[in-house]
């Protein structure tokens, strides 16, 4: 009987998934993609996919796809959206620049978000205003400073290539934390309840040196063109983090002074295992990949590393896989091989294991245990890019973006650099947006190529510059650079004045300096992707196909701090008190002198002077006591013309003039 | 002292024009008032250039009317507001040898229908003000009470009484209505027309009679009847059905209605699976969407704009416990845990993106236990099952529980078994919903209905609401915008008052003016009894209202305190003022010691 049901239930199971398979269904998929890095850290990149058909046809009621989200297309019209919470900053030069990982994967510190509307081009900002808006309440964070036209900006063709309809903008200075994973994650049906999504810990994934989620957004529900091959919305969320395993091996240095690389689980670097899938996802894998750099570099220590795939290398009775270099926990489902890698000769492997078969009784904790001290370097981008400041002062400095090649790709350069003629040349997108409040000149843009300059007209081909304007839009430069393959270095220079702000425009704390959100620096020749004979395998999983696909290599720049002439605060309100005691003194002054009576004064003062001769010697008699009592009875003394007491006046006045003198010589 | 300015007057050379001219206590000339003129000009072009300054300093307020705004809510406190109904009664079947006296009927009715609506009028019903014409229409005679225009009321010998009403409920109740139909058009002239029709039936065999309440705008009373029998019972219908709305208690003043200050109401259906490991429950929502929902979004459409959306959640446990009960043999939770088990934490049902602004946003929730309180069930006091296994919170939505036809779990399929809704469940599921919808807008939810005179047997409509209470719920909902909106404005014009520099910009004050205008309308509109025209404009006069007093400046922090002003001219007015005031005093007190010492020498000369 039960085995009727078991026969009848895996009917409907493979119906179910012809169901799905036709993509008439919202479809929710988890992936997990493990890879060490050169510098002895993990990385780590979940990967979840919701994709529902096009509600032409499916309606707008869903099983699996986020109401708020599915609502959020629908009311802003949106065809494109990506947006990334971001925390630490992508080393380019250590955990990979050229791989479709990192070029799509790193994100700039903070906020990014950009947005393509399909709606009439009038209407695209009040569209994008209202969805950093809603996207400010959906998320807890503060997109809505996105809102103001100060903030984002439209690229014309540097950032991405939709016409006049794409927004962008950057907070580079929001902080990351729970309060916005929080939001993200209930947008997966499990949540973190169950699936992939339950190891996130949130003290040790926010621990690590680099934490960027992800959510991006395709649908043509609004587009006229109905023959697009993925129909409906397709959200796609992605969590990538780079996290230091903590290596308890005492015996880690080898006897020829390498390091042996720290070994490391699911359960040591995110405190959790994976206790089975999520019941609602079609597919949920974890991969762990073999970077083509560490392939070859185990394959120069003569490791085998297609033996577990023959099944003919140590098959331990747990099911752990090892060989000479290394062991996995458990045995991998299926082992997957890069082809045809751009890169030359090596290429990389992803060890696939599916989460079905585990629960809560039997957790899934891959290990991965190093045997051997292996070093290797990852794949650079043709050029490593970096921001700085120039300058020093509150009134003017420069920006200065450096490219230094990278020798390792030098074949890269011939792959992929479009020759023209006889002279191997290598394209450089830039695009960078800077804050109105800092006025840069375009005339005092200057190439060095090598150290020395270059004439701009040699080197740039295409440039696109929309001035900053106060207070209403920030500067928005986008060029198109072309430099000739042998180059070893090259920088753009460009000069700006720093601008003054009102009073109230200052943030809270004026004095840490404003940020300059990150460049984007493109190499639009170089698209790296990886190709896998994957045909004969059923499940398509996005991720696989996302490593596919051909995008250009990207890379963002560091953040500049710019500091600005900080006012004190308390000035308005001193100059409001200086003018006004002035004023008040003149118009005192004024009246006193108005009501003056000079003649009657004159006889007082008269009066006074017989009066005040006795004054004195009074006062100093109250001073001295009694004994001074027969003074005051002779009264001629004070009346004589000469008296001590002018005096001590006039040798006073003497005195002041003397000291005056000698002061001021 | 006074020693020593004797010893010295001797000495002093002072003129001596005479001997009694002292020049301390008199003088001779008359006193100059140059400078004392000079500085009260000062004085005074301070003190009038004052409001001149307060006038350059001010800030924008717009004119808000207040005195307006005090007089609607002075007007809807004092005289609650009263929408003309009008009811008439048919006799049929009567034999003109009974010899019913029409105006006699209509008398009583009348009567019995103020001691039921207890003399004080409530807001929303029909008042005091409402006509009740009797017509007796028997086969050679048409007896009138009221002359009123023919259109409106019965016309007599429109129904053959032999043949037609035999059928059942629904059918006579659809006949009426053709025959009825006519009084769609009377709204303008003075309320819609409530009709309770008599039929005699001297053939039945059953004693007494049935009161049936239709989908429209009438009841009818069937059986042997006594002329002034039904009298009560007709008057019961009228007011307990087609004033009240249905109600027990009658329409409260302060009763809530679920309804946004938009105008809109999202209704938000979510299907919660407690446990996915167990089983994965889905619905074809769609479908229930187009089939089942869109006549009640129709129906309920002059009252409230409503949207509907749904969505199926997963791993949502409920909060409170539930315990085993084997006599019942099922898990059950008590109604002192409705409280605790919606489970705030977990079930993300979330406001609405799509609805915005102020849309009141109501939750259906169906919930499906997993393995470990299945089947789980609503305990009443009484010690009963519920028969709906669900329960409502008032201005928040419903939970209905939902038990799978199957409740054990085999274990070792690590596969959870995916099921579908069948129609049938989901039809039984909305049903639910929709009993719970009509009780969160205070109707009933059953239609057997049991007052003091005898049961009465409501027909419910396929719409989920019937034509009468339609209307009792828009004549509700009018006065209860017209309430609110007088409360927002009223708080709106105490808040502005009380902060005497608050910008208030002219958006605002139009708002206000505006609001004001449509609750006037509605005012108007209900006073000739047109629901639908003062069901609109009230929600417009409400929906403003709420506009104006939250519009995103009164919100910010643009207001310029009194405070401010005072650190910021102070410096300057504070040394001013002193002077000028010093100044202004010394002058005056020394104009009037010369005066007076100038008086002294005048009179002492006038001695001499």
């Amino acid at each position: 009987m039960t085995f009727l049901q078991s026969i009848l239930f895996s009917i409907l199971l493979l119906q179910l998934y012809f169901v799905n398979s036709n993509g008439n269904d919202e479809e929710f998929t988890e992936e997990l993609l493990l890879k060490p890095l050169p510098d002895r850290k993990v990385f780590a990149h979940f990967h979840f996919d919701t994709k529902t058909p096009p509600s032409k046809t499916y309606g707008h009621h869903h099983r699996l796809f986020p109401k708020a989200i599915y609502q959020l297309v629908q009311k802003f019209r949106i065809r494109e959206m990506e947006l990334s919470f971001t925390q630490g900053r992508w080393n380019y030069e250590r955990w990979g620049a050229f791989d479709p990982m990192s070029s799509s994967n790193a994100k700039p510190p903070g906020v990014e978000l950009w947005a393509v509307f399909d709606v009439s081009s009038d209407q695209v900002d009040a569209n994008w205003k209202n969805l950093t808006q809603t996207l400010s309440g959906l998320f807890c964070a503060s997109i809505n400073f996105l809102e103001s036209s100060t903030a984002y900006s439209a690229p014309a063709w540097g950032f991405r290539t939709f016409s006049g309809k794409l927004r962008y903008g950057a907070l580079p200075r929001e902080a990351v934390c729970t309060e916005n994973l929080t939001p993200w994650l209930k947008l997966l049906p499990c949540r973190d309840k169950a699936g992939l999504a339950s190891i996130l810990d949130r003290p040790s994934i926010y621990k690590g040196f680099y934490h960027s989620q992800r959510l991006r957004l395709r649908s043509n529900e609004f587009s006229l063109d109905v023959s697009a091959e993925e129909p409906g919305i397709v959200l796609e969320q992605t969590l990538t983090v780079v996290l230091q395993p903590q290596s308890q091996d005492t015996r880690s240095i080898y006897s020829d002074g390498r390091l042996l690389h720290p070994s490391w689980s699911i359960s040591s670097i995110f405190g959790r295992a994976v206790t089975g899938r999520c019941v609602l996802a079609n597919l949920s894998t974890i991969f762990v990949e073999l970077e083509s750099g560490l392939v070859s570099g185990l394959s120069n220590l003569s490791v085998d590393l297609e033996a577990g795939r023959l099944g003919a290398y140590d098959l331990g009775s747990e099911g752990s896989w090892s060989n000479q270099g290394f062991e996995l926990s458990v045995k991998p489902d299926r082992v997957i091989k890069e082809v045809n890698s751009s890169q030359g000769k090596s290429f990389s492997i992803l060890y696939e294991y599916s989460v079905d078969k585990f629960d809560d009784n039997e957790p899934f904790d891959l290990g991965f245990i190093w045997k051997l001290p292996v070093a290797w370097s990852c794949l650079h981008s043709p050029f490593h890019a970096s921001r700085f400041l120039m300058g020093s002062g509150n009134q003017r400095g420069s920006i200065a973006i450096s490219l230094r090649s990278t020798g390792s790709s030098g074949e890269g350069f011939i792959n992929g650099g479009g020759i023209v003629g006889d002279v191997c040349k290598v394209r450089v997108d830039i695009f960078q947006v800077v804050p109105w409040y800092v006025k840069v000149y375009f005339h005092t843009l200057q190439v060095y190529v090598d150290g020395k300059p270059e004439l701009l007209k040699d080197i740039l081909e295409k440039m696109h510059v929309s001035p900053s304007e106060d207070r209403v839009s920030p500067g928005v430069m986008e060029m198109i650079l072309k430099f000739p393959c042998s180059v070893k270095s090259a920088s753009i220079v460009i000069d700006f004045d720093k601008g003054f702000l009102h009073i109230d425009e200052y943030p809270p704390d004026a004095n840490q300096g404003f940020d300059i959100p990150s460049a984007v620096i493109s190499f639009p020749d170089f698209e790296p992707s990886m190709n896998f004979l994957d045909e004969n395998s059923s499940t398509k999983s996005p991720m696989l196909l996302k490593l596919q696909e051909k995008n250009p290599v990207i890379s963002y720049t560091e953040i500049l701090l710019v500091p600005l002439a900080t006012p004190d605060f308390s000035m308005p309100y001193n100059v409001i008190t200086i003018t006004c005691t002035v004023f008040a003194l003149y118009f005192g002054s004024l009246l006193n002198a108005l009501r003056r009576r000079v003649g009657e004064e004159e006889r007082f003062l008269k009066s006074k002077a017989v009066n005040q001769t006795r004054l004195l010697p009074r006062l100093l008699a109250k001073l001295r006591g009694k004994q001074q009592e027969p003074t005051q009875s002779s009264p001629s003394s004070s009346s004589s013309p000469l008296g001590p007491k002018l005096i001590i006046k006039i040798i006073l006045v003497a005195g002041v003039a003397i000291g005056w003198h000698y002061y001021t010589e | 002292m006074a020693e020593n300015s004797e010893t010295q007057n001797p000495t002093e050379p002072l003129p001596k024009m005479d001997e009694e001219f002292d020049p301390k206590t008199m003088r001779k000339t008359k006193p100059g008032i140059k400078r004392l003129i000079m500085i009260l000009t000062v004085l005074s072009s301070f003190i009038l250039g004052f409001p001149f300054l307060l006038k350059t300093i001010e800030i924008y307020r717009s004119p808000l009317p207040f005195h307006d705004i005090d007089s609607l809510s002075k007007t809807l406190q004092s005289n609650p507001l009263l929408i003309p109904c009008r009811f008439q009664v048919i006799y049929l079947g009567f034999d003109a040898a009974k010899k019913l006296d029409e105006q006699k009927l209509g008398f009583m009715i009348n009567e019995q229908m103020v001691k039921l609506t207890g003399g004080n009028p409530i807001c929303g019903g029909c008042g005091n003000d409402y006509t009740v014409s009797v017509t007796v229409d028997s086969s050679n005679v048409c007896n009138r009470s009221l002359n009123v225009e023919n259109s409106c009321f019965w016309r007599c010998g429109s129904i053959d009484l032999s043949g037609n009403l035999n059928g059942n409920d629904e059918e006579i109740d659809e006949m009426l209505y053709s025959v009825l139909r006519g009084n769609e058009n009377c709204e303008s002239s003075g309320g819609k027309v409530y009709s309770v029709v008599v039929l005699n039936k001297e053939d039945d065999d059953v004693d007494g009679f049935r009161v049936v309440v239709g989908k429209y705008r009438h009841a009818w009373l069937v059986g042997k009847l006594e002329g002034i029998g039904a009298v009560s019972s007709i008057a019961n219908v009228f007011v307990k059905f087609f004033m009240n709305g249905g109600k027990e208690e009658g329409i409260s003043k302060n009763e809530f209605m679920p309804v946004g200050a938009d105008g809109r109401v999202v209704l938000s259906f979510s299907l919660l699976n407690a446990n996915p490991q167990d089983w994965v429950y889905d619905w074809d929502f769609r479908k229930i969407d187009e089939d089942l929902l869109a006549p009640v979004v129709e129906a309920l459409a002059p009252i409230a704009n409503l949207t509907v959306e749904s969505q199926v959640l997963y791993h949502t446990p409920k909060s409170s416990f539930s315990s085993w009960d084997a006599k019942l043999s099922s898990y059950v939770f008590r109604t002192k845990d409705l409280p605790f088990f919606v489970n705030s934490n977990e079930w993300h049902l979330d406001t609405s993106i799509a609805a915005g602004g102020r849309s009141k946003v109501l939750q259906f929730v169906v919930y499906i236990p997993s393995s470990e309180e299945c089947p789980l069930r609503l305990q009443l006091p009484s010690g009963k099952l519920s028969t709906t296994n669900g329960f409502i919170s008032p201005m928040w939505g419903g939970v209905i529980v939902w038990n799978p036809p199957r409740c054990f779990r085999s274990s070792k399929n690590m596969q959870p078994q995916k099921y579908t809704l069948t129609s049938e469940d989901l039809e039984e599921l909305l049903e639910v919903s929709l009993g719970q919808l009509r009780q969160l807008f205070g109707l009933k939810s059953n239609n057997l209905y049991v007052g003091e005179s005898g049961m009465s047997n409501v027909l419910s409509s396929d719409r989920g609401f019937t034509e009468w209470e339609l209307d009792a719920l828009s004549r509700q909902h009018t006065c209860f915008n017209l309430h609110s909106c007088a409360t927002t404005l009223g708080s709106l014009s105490r808040l502005v008052q009380s902060l005497p520099r608050m910008i208030i910009k002219d958006e605002i004050g139009k708002q206000v003016k505006f609001s004001l205008e449509a609750a006037n309308l509605a005012q108007t509109n209900t006073s000739r009894g047109s629901y639908k025209a003062s069901a609109v404009s009230s929600r417009q006069a409400r929906a403003l209202a709420e506009d104006a007093f939250f519009h995103p400046s009164i919100m910010s922090i643009s207001y310029y305190s009194f405070e401010h002003c005072f650190a910021v001219y102070t410096p300057f007015f504070l040394p001013v003022a002193l002077h000028v005031l010093l100044a202004a005093a010394k002058e005056w007190r020394r104009y009037k010691q010369e005066r007076t010492k100038y008086f002294m020498w005048i009179s002492k000369k006038k001695v001499e």
